[in-house]
């Protein structure tokens, strides 16, 4: 796997601020491209590529966003085996501005059904059905969504992150 | 309301009551709740799940075993393996484990069959269970949301009858009010995809943006790959116990609704990567389209 592929994998974990530049401190952090469990060798080294997309800043994750990432367009393709067993080819390009992806384009090959399920996920946020509000100015009493971490799981991520950016 | 926040179980807990909660009610709630965590968790070393991953054997469970390990086996079914307790080994390897490691020791790997390598029974006051090796057993599928049960039964025994027990994104409700809930965008959780109305019913979501330890790797597995589900970003269910809800919001992501509603009752908001969801009937107009 390029770097490239690896911006590509981060795309699929939501696109938000953070995954991305987790995505990007990755790519600063080493070479030896760590894949996601749809690429071929599964995950090897996650700690050194943590795309926590955890927007709300509640697991303690602001640190990951301190400005260490290097604006530019990224750009390759990416390829994975997926249980079909027909290579499948993914090419991806995203321009990171800020930390922020501003522009994302994706295409893949869809060889097959399956496939096409999952390659869906990289086009998150493109085919929108259903449109966020703004929480703040709902009037709600409570809000149910991913459930929070606990403490352990928190301060471990947090650790990895700190070796990761440094 | 009153309100008496804790964590456990690896969550951030909050009970609303109408009246105060007075100390034996706090203790029993308490005690409920470190007992559960002793028998179940596989984050520590003095579990009844620890000697389970140390050999086959036979071990005792307590007799609220019974409905929970009923769940699963329906659920087992209904998704054709892809729910399944034993998905705590694939967790392992992937980097999530008792000592949080992170780090994937392996490419996924499916659980353990469950009806091969389990069978239980339930006694007067004992749930029995064998194993025919060691297993690591994660009931994180439903188990939070039977846990909230159980603290609701504590409150009802203490007399409440109006009252919010709120595990997370698990939550339980009884009273003439109903509660508005926000349901958290996926990918943002700032912003909410929609504002549903909860009374005396449980609501449980289920998500993937939040237990993210690396590229795609989060906590939602399907047990018969050992591989993180890729389709369904966020589930929502409502259903008249915590725990059906619960584990009906895992189900989602592996089943379709209709699949399920063949034996359960529930309704339910699903959203996809792509940004696409469906909802049961009852829940048209909840969402922000």
């Amino acid at each position: 796997m390029n770097r490239a592929s690896k911006s590509l994998l981060c795309a699929a974990a939501g696109l938000s601020l953070l995954s991305a530049a987790g995505c990007a401190a990755g790519e600063e952090a080493d070479t030896a491209a760590p894949a996601g469990p749809t690429s071929e060798s599964p995950a090897q080294s996650p700690a050194q590529s943590p795309a926590v997309s955890d927007a709300s800043g509640a697991a303690g994750s602001g640190s990951a966003a301190s400005g260490k990432y290097t604006d530019g367009e990224y750009s390759g393709t990416g390829s994975y085996i997926p249980p079909s067993g027909t290579s499948e080819d993914v090419d991806v390009k995203l321009t990171l501005e800020g930390n922020v992806v501003t522009e994302l384009e994706v295409e893949t090959s869809g060889k097959n059904l399956q496939s096409k399920q999952y390659q869906r996920e990289f086009t998150s946020n493109i085919q929108k059905q259903v449109v966020g509000k703004n929480i703040d100015e709902l009037d709600v009493d409570k809000v149910a969504g991913s459930s929070l971490t606990s403490q352990g799981f928190n301060r471990a991520l947090d650790a990895i992150r700190s070796v990761a950016a440094s | 309301m009153h309100s008496l926040g804790f964590e456990a179980i690896g969550t951030q807990w909050t009970l609303s009551t109408a009246e105060p909660l007075d100390a034996p009610t706090q203790a029993a709630v308490a005690e409920l709740v470190e007992g559960y965590d002793r028998t179940y968790s596989r984050f520590r070393s003095d579990s009844t799940v620890a000697r389970m991953a140390e050999g086959a054997g036979s071990f005792e469970l307590p007799a609220s075993a019974a409905p929970l390990l009923e769940l699963f086996d329906t659920l087992h079914r209904l998704t054709r393996g892809a729910v399944n307790p034993l998905v705590g080994r694939s967790l392992e390897v992937l980097g999530y484990d008792a000592g949080y490691s992170f780090r994937a020791s392996g490419a996924p790997s499916p659980a353990a069959d469950w009806t091969d390598t389990v069978s239980w029974s339930a006694g007067r006051s004992v749930v029995e269970v064998r194993t025919t090796a060691p297993v690591t057993l994660d009931i994180g599928a439903a188990g939070k949301g039977q846990l909230v049960d159980l603290v609701s039964a504590v409150l009802e025994s203490a007399g409440h009858r109006e009252y919010v027990v709120d595990a997370g994104s698990d939550l339980r409700h009884a009273g003439g009010t109903a509660l508005r809930v926000a349901l958290e965008y996926p990918y943002d959780a700032a912003r909410a995809v929609g504002v549903l109305s909860v009374r005396n019913r449980s609501l449980c979501a289920s998500a993937v943006n939040r237990r993210q330890w690396g590229d795609g790797l989060h906590h939602v597995l399907d047990a018969r790959t050992g591989a993180p589900v890729q389709a369904v970003a966020a589930t929502w269910t409502l259903a008249a116990d915590t725990r059906t809800a619960d584990g009906l919001a895992t189900a989602l992501f592996f089943a379709e609704p209709r699949e399920l509603a063949a034996e359960f009752e529930f309704d339910y908001v699903r959203m996809f990567t792509d940004g696409r969801a469906d909802y049961s009937p009852a829940m048209a107009g909840v969402l922000f389209t």
